[in-house]
């Protein structure tokens, strides 16, 4: 097995490369994740379609467009999480995490998905308290001291803006959290083994606005330190927090590009009609 | 052509609408400044007039596209080329207002003229108005047209009503000097020019305006940064 652990924190890449869809010349980024080619199918249904683009390390990278459009099936494969789902299966193509194939056989699935955490859209705190939802990630992965354990649920509930909300109360259950805190304690837990990146599915699709404006300002303070991809089907969320946006139709990336590009001025047509509420 | 309609009916009507009030606004302005540069040449109080009072449904014209752009920001929360059109729309007003006041302030200084016997040297503002004219009705036809060359063709030529201004304001100086006596009627003149000088800034900047809403590049400036 190849330890992800031990990859390159990053690949350098040679941009820009053959794409189907137009890309936006980035500035010199290094490159985290590579989608190349991407073909992706649940059975006899091909729902991903030669997919290629390149994610930013450090940055916020939003995929946006309609229902069954292939957005979230492609960020489930980031992380290998359709290999839960029977006959689901990459048909073509690759994904490069760090330079390292994700579906190569070697790879530890289990430590791929350490190294790339996932916010679902609903929040899913496990029915312990608020110090097991962290900590038991942490034992997983083999730590076992109280000291270390406890230094890491501090880390992560600040880095996740819970811990002044919660920390006299760590005890307590994390159902009893409001819907926005049971979130961010998600995201805290997702934290806790120390990522390189984190993939959000509408994350604060089931929030008020408050609790996803604290979201969304988590996601520009975590951006510092992690790449993250988010799904959202909210267009002015895309705008306000992602740095890139690529826009999906039918299985395809129609556009990929600097978010500013997208919503003022996009090159596809398919993408303007969209965003600007034509179809979907 | 005609993009497709929005999925909601009451954005497409939200938009038209805004759209409607800077053409009628346009047309009013144009008007205006039609009939101030014909109180001028026909030495008529009353088209002067006119033009003076047309000003204030201009004005309240140019409220009703802020209150309205606003409205559409807030409501629908636009993007791409419906950004641009709204932010357009909202950057275009304000020139086509200015545009109406030059008018009043032609008319003003016409009715002023008209009190004298007429000057042979208000033959210099026959091109002047031309030119000023030619480049407003051109730019709001750029605008609406969403013609990014013809945009481009106005913005171009505000460089020769500047010269057309520069060489008339020069003649008619010359003239104060030499004619002490019509002194008030060669400064009027020369305040005339100015305006359709700024006439022309005005369009320029719808020009400008239009080129974003239509292509979403930025012109402006454009001379000045290449300098640096």
């Amino acid at each position: 097995m190849v330890s992800l652990i031990e990859m390159p924190q990053a690949l350098p890449q040679q941009l820009p490369r053959q794409n189907e869809c137009p890309v936006e010349e980035t500035e010199e980024a290094t490159i985290m994740i590579d989608v190349r080619d991407l073909d992706f199918a649940y059975g006899s249904n091909k729902v991903l379609h030669n997919v290629s683009l390149d994610i930013p390390a450090q940055a916020v990278t939003a995929f946006i467009g309609p229902s069954g459009c292939g957005k979230t099936t492609l960020l489930r494969c980031i992380n290998r999480m359709n290999d839960l789902i029977e006959h689901a299966r990459v048909t073509g193509g690759a994904i490069h995490l760090g330079g390292v194939d994700i579906n190569a056989p070697e790879v530890d699935v289990v430590d791929l998905r350490r190294r790339v955490g996932m916010v679902f859209q609903k929040s899913n705190p496990f029915p312990k308290s608020i110090y097991e939802n962290i900590s038991y990630g942490l034992r997983i992965a083999g730590i076992n001291k109280r000291s270390q354990i406890d230094e890491a649920v501090e880390k992560s509930l600040r880095g996740a803006a819970l811990w002044d909300e919660v920390k006299d109360r760590l005890d307590e259950g994390a159902l009893g959290l409001s819907g926005g805190q049971q979130q961010r304690l998600c995201i805290a837990r997702a934290l806790a083994v120390e990522p390189d990146v984190v993939l959000m599915d509408e994350p604060c699709s089931a929030l008020d606005p408050i609790a996803t404006a604290k979201i969304e300002e988590l996601i520009h303070e975590l951006k510092m330190q992690y790449t993250i991809v988010i799904v959202t089907h909210n267009m002015q969320q895309a705008g306000r927090v992602s740095d890139h946006t690529g826009f999906f139709y039918l299985g395809k990336l129609i556009e990929f590009g600097p978010t500013t590009k997208i919503f003022t001025n996009p090159s596809e047509k398919r993408t303007e009609d969209y965003i600007t509420g034509r179809f979907g | 052509m005609t993009p497709p309609k929005h999925i909601l009916g009451t954005f497409d009507e939200a938009l038209s609408s805004l759209r409607n009030n800077v053409l009628m606004m346009a047309g009013l302005a144009e008007r205006t400044l039609d009939r101030a540069i014909k109180g001028l040449f026909q030495r008529d109080d009353n088209l002067c007039t006119t033009a003076i009072a047309d000003d204030e449904e201009i004005d309240q014209l140019e409220k009703q596209i802020d209150k309205d752009g606003v409205d559409v920001l807030l409501r629908f929360q636009p993007v791409a080329s419906d950004l641009r059109r709204v932010v357009a729309a909202m950057k275009l007003s304000p020139n086509i207002e200015r545009v109406a006041d030059q008018a009043t302030n032609i008319a003003r200084r016409a009715r002023k003229l008209n009190k004298h016997s007429p000057l042979p040297e208000i033959e210099l503002m026959v091109p002047i108005q031309a030119h000023a004219m030619s480049m407003f009705k051109d730019a709001i036809d750029a605008f609406t047209r969403e013609d990014v060359d013809l945009a481009r063709d106005v913005v171009s030529r505000d460089n020769a009503l500047d010269k057309m201004n520069k060489t008339a304001s020069r003649r008619l100086t010359q003239r104060m000097a030499e004619d002490p006596e019509q002194l008030r009627g060669y400064l009027n003149l020369i305040f005339i020019s100015r305006c359709l000088e700024r006439v022309g800034d005005h369009a320029t900047n719808i020009g400008e305006d239009a080129v974003y809403a239509a292509a979403a590049e930025d012109i402006r400036h454009q001379t000045a940064a290449a300098a640096t």
